[in-house]
């Protein structure tokens, strides 16, 4: 038995035309490689497409591939992920799936006690049980997961598959700590390979009685960071067990990090430079970070254009930069870390305190100031009682 | 009801004679009116009191015994009676409680105790429910409860002979605090005994965490730890190391970083350590975090530390708690110096991050409660002789930072007068040994230095609080009850084919 896993291919997610591009070429790419392989079935573990309605272009481009695959006699077995799930089950997914083009295989019935007995789907050619479940956005789908039917489907005998597009607790990389997780316990135990999406990584793990977890990671980097660390697409190939990571490299990709800190926005201009002139940048995909907080001149003072001019020059495909983390002392605001606007207000006055002096106390002559000054006009007050009575108020902590 | 006439005595050691067949009990509580408010007492003594002699009394019973089994005294209700020994707990004036400090006049009638009494015994602004008001072995429908924010950050101590309620009484107070948006309990629990209840209480699927290295039930965590997350300083007061042992982590975590245990391991290049040291290290490691590693330098992880998993357990853990959830990790199956481990990586997190916390963020955070079950493992004499660990960091200066600790125990004469000192709140259930009562009585926040045979007499489930939150040292019951699991409202599978 020999089976494709794909996850998490955000067909139609950049913005940025020629990412997108390149998002295409990875998809595209990866079916080849399939076909190549001549594999059994395609698993894709969610997030075929960004979104649940996707732009024609990415329609298109999905119908093409996907009929490319039927007529070589390959099955596709798909989930819907947080990105291309809907509630009401209205999206293209449910079209390619009624145009025989792939098999939802989240399905199954409800049952009299509310819960959830899934069904397996299972390929003609190779007899291998193929069930999942769905994501949602948020982990919401962990409370369908709270209401499966796990008995029937772990008593099953043969060759079972499990999809699933959630992020496991166990299993969460460090640097996407504060990603909703759900516990591997929820999901049925004793299949022989659990199919994982949603969790932009590479991995492959056994926890206790559920073998063979893999995320194969997304078949094109999702945003910058994703780039910087994966570098490419990949997907898997499982034949007779053996787990293999197939990488998809459509574009090479250069990542250029600078550090910032204490330095001049013409010194961080030449770093950036020389690293664009030492690296072969020809057909890449370059993602320039730059980070810390400059001694002199904003981070605006860095010429990017001329520096995305001369990656171009060097025939580069993409350029793309980071600066979030890149700030300067002028830029630097004042952080204020109190919870309720009087100790905000408190502690910008203590700060600014000192620039001029009217009393002995001007943090609390200020503080008065602006309790008198918020004063509103009393219900039947005339409008000029309402103002004699301001001034005096005025007057009298002005002269104290 | 008039229950006795107070005859003599002193502060704190009032005589009370008894009224015929108003049986007095150990630990009942009484009230005497006086003029101005009421003073609430309680028996902590009861002997006999005569009219007759010892000889005629000797003389009486045996004319009883060997000649007339049916000879009755004359007037007996007023020549033999009991007198009962009473302190004063509190002087209630408008529904202040306050305390005592006068005493009632001569021949004050004493009467038994009613709700309306204890009306004074408000619900404080962060309750956490203990049980309910005990008068001797009676149970009135007085619920107490006190203010958990401050009680469990300034540490609680429970301490009790075994089965006299100690579990079923940290069940409620998990329960309890399950949805309380106060308090975040941390449950080290080596017997794997409390989610099993606390499973069915209606928020445990969005309140409860619970971790296990065994078949985890649905929803429940496998508990992986990954090695990266280990440092140096998480063996305190775990592994005995030597000071040459202890530098070598040391070196290894600045050279290695995050891989340190991974180069110790694989052997990987280390100056200045005698092989010997590097050797022993390494061993240590592998049987304590049950790793291998073969000829060609892989590692292998048989136990709960991974190699893969569990990056963020630790991470989680303390998310959950700051988001005021109640974690429960069971350590059933591992070895006491592995679950001091887990506990002090966790503490560790804990306590650094509420360290770096201003004033006013802390106002906003829940005070977060390690539940240590067999206390002296970790607080013990012997332990902390060897160093401090975290733990007993936590018992000193846990409190400036919103951290306590439940220290359960039977033993606390074993922990050091000045962490017990530490611990303000003191949950007494029954013991029979003498000096684990002297050690509780010594360090009690209240004066109990009369209640050493009121402690002796306390029956499963009654017990004895005393804390600097409570008005004075409250006799309770803890109440044993039967949940059942809530059935949820349907719910929809909106996405599903179905």
């Amino acid at each position: 038995m020999k089976f494709a896993h794909l996850s998490d291919c955000h067909i139609g997610g950049w913005r940025e035309p020629k990412l997108r591009d390149a998002n295409t070429k990875s998809f595209i790419l990866a079916i080849d490689t399939c076909l190549k392989e001549k594999v059994d079935f395609i698993l894709i573990s969610g997030d075929l497409f960004n979104t649940a309605v996707p732009g024609i272009e990415s329609l298109r481009m999905a119908v093409e591939q996907l009929k490319k695959v039927k007529d070589s006699g390959i099955p596709v077995y798909y989930i819907a992920g947080s990105h291309d799930f809907s509630p009401s089950g209205k999206t293209m997914l449910d079209v390619l799936e009624h145009a025989g083009l792939a098999v939802n295989v989240a399905r199954g019935e409800e049952t009299f006690d509310n819960k959830i007995k899934l069904h397996f789907t299972v390929d003609k050619k190779t007899g291998a049980k193929i069930t999942g479940m769905i994501g949602k956005k948020g982990g919401l789908e962990t409370n369908y997961y709270y209401q499966l039917a796990k008995e029937h489907l772990e008593k099953e005998p043969g060759f079972k598959i499990f999809l699933f597009h959630s992020a496991l607790a166990e299993l969460k990389p460090k640097d996407l700590e504060e990603m909703d997780a759900m516990a591997v316990s929820l999901m049925p135990a004793g299949f022989d390979y659990y199919a994982g999406g949603h969790v932009h990584v590479v991995d492959r793990q056994n926890i206790g009685a559920y073998k063979n977890i893999v995320y194969p990671g997304p078949i094109f980097p999702n945003n910058f960071s994703e780039v910087e660390k994966l570098k490419h697409g990949s997907f898997v190939i499982v034949e007779d067990g053996n787990i293999q990571h197939v990488a998809l490299p459509v574009h090479p990709t250069v990542c250029i990090s600078v550090d910032g800190d204490g330095k001049t926005a013409t010194e961080v201009e030449a770093l950036v430079k020389q690293q664009l002139l030492k690296n072969n940048l020809d057909n890449a995909i370059v993602a320039i970070r730059v980070s810390g907080c400059l001694k002199q001149g904003r981070p605006a003072d860095v010429r990017w254009n001329d520096l995305f001019h001369d990656a171009y020059a060097k025939k580069a495909y993409f350029v793309m930069k980071n600066t979030n983390a890149f700030t300067s002392k002028e830029l630097q605001v004042i952080m204020v870390k109190e919870a309720n606007v009087e100790e905000v207000e408190e502690s910008l006055l203590k700060q600014h305190a000192g620039q001029f002096k009217l009393s002995p106390n001007d943090v609390e002559l200020a503080k008065k100031l602006m309790h008198s000054l918020s004063a509103e006009k009393a219900e039947g007050e005339r409008v000029a009682d309402f103002d004699s009575r301001l001034h005096s108020e005025l007057d009298k902590l002005l002269e104290g | 009801m008039t229950k006795g006439l107070i005859i003599g005595g002193e502060f704190g050691n009032i005589l009370v004679r008894q009224k015929n067949e108003q049986a007095l009990e150990l630990g009942e509580l009484m009230i005497a009116d006086t003029s101005n408010g009421q003073m609430l007492l309680q028996v902590f003594d009861l002997l006999y009191g005569s009219q007759l002699t010892q000889q005629h009394l000797e003389l009486i019973s045996g004319l009883k015994l060997e000649e007339d089994e049916k000879l009755e005294l004359m007037d007996a209700k007023l020549r033999t009676y009991v007198l009962a020994r009473l302190k004063n707990l509190a002087f209630v004036s408008k529904q202040v409680a306050r305390s005592a400090k006068t005493l009632p006049t001569f021949f004050t009638k004493v009467r038994e105790i009613e709700a309306k009494d204890v009306s004074f015994l408000t619900t404080p602004l962060n309750p956490l429910f203990l049980g309910k008001l005990r008068s001797g072995s009676k149970v009135l429908e007085v619920p107490v409860s006190i203010d958990g924010r401050l009680a469990l950050s300034h540490h609680v101590l429970i301490a009790g002979t075994t089965g006299r309620g100690k579990s079923v009484l940290m069940t409620n107070l998990l329960w309890d605090a399950v949805d309380k948006d106060f308090a975040a309990m941390l449950v080290l629990d080596p017997h794997d005994e409390y989610f099993e209840k606390l499973q069915k209480h209606p928020a445990a699927r969005e309140q409860i965490v619970y971790y296990t290295p065994k078949s985890p039930p649905p929803g429940a965590r496998t508990l992986k730890i990954n090695i990266n997350q280990l440092t140096p300083r998480h063996f305190d007061g775990v592994v005995d190391w030597s000071d040459a042992q202890k530098q070598a982590l040391h070196a290894y975590h600045q050279k290695y970083k995050d891989s340190w245990i991974e180069a110790v391991l694989r052997e990987q290049e280390i100056r200045d350590f005698h092989e010997g040291t590097l050797a022993v290290i390494k061993r240590t490691l592998m049987l304590l975090l049950r790793l291998d590693v073969d000829d060609e330098k892989n590692i292998s992880c048989s136990g709960i530390f991974d190699i893969g998993a569990g990056q963020t357990t630790i991470p989680d853990i303390v998310n959950a708690l700051e988001q005021c959830k109640t974690v429960i990790i069971d350590t059933s199956s591992f070895h006491g110096n592995v679950e001091i481990l887990i506990g002090s990586m966790i503490a560790n997190m804990v306590l650094e991050r509420h360290k770096t916390y201003s004033l006013q963020e802390m106002k906003t955070k829940p005070v977060i409660s390690i539940v240590l079950e067999e206390a002296p493992r970790v607080l013990g004499k012997d332990v902390l002789e060897r160093g401090p660990n975290v733990f007993s960091t936590i018992a000193r200066e846990g409190r400036k930072f919103n951290v306590g600790l439940i220290a359960i125990t039977q033993l606390p004469s074993l922990i050091p007068r000045e962490v017990l000192a530490n611990i303000n709140t003191k949950i007494i259930l029954g013991i029979e040994l003498k000096p684990e009562r002297q050690a509780i009585i010594e360090s009690a926040a209240q004066d109990l230095s009369s209640d050493e045979r009121m402690i002796a007499s306390l029956d499963k489930g009654e017990a004895i609080v005393t804390s600097n939150f409570l008005s004075f040292a409250m006799p309770i019951k803890i109440l044993h009850e039967e949940h059942k699991v809530v059935v949820k409202a349907r719910q929809s599978f909106g996405g599903l084919k179905l």
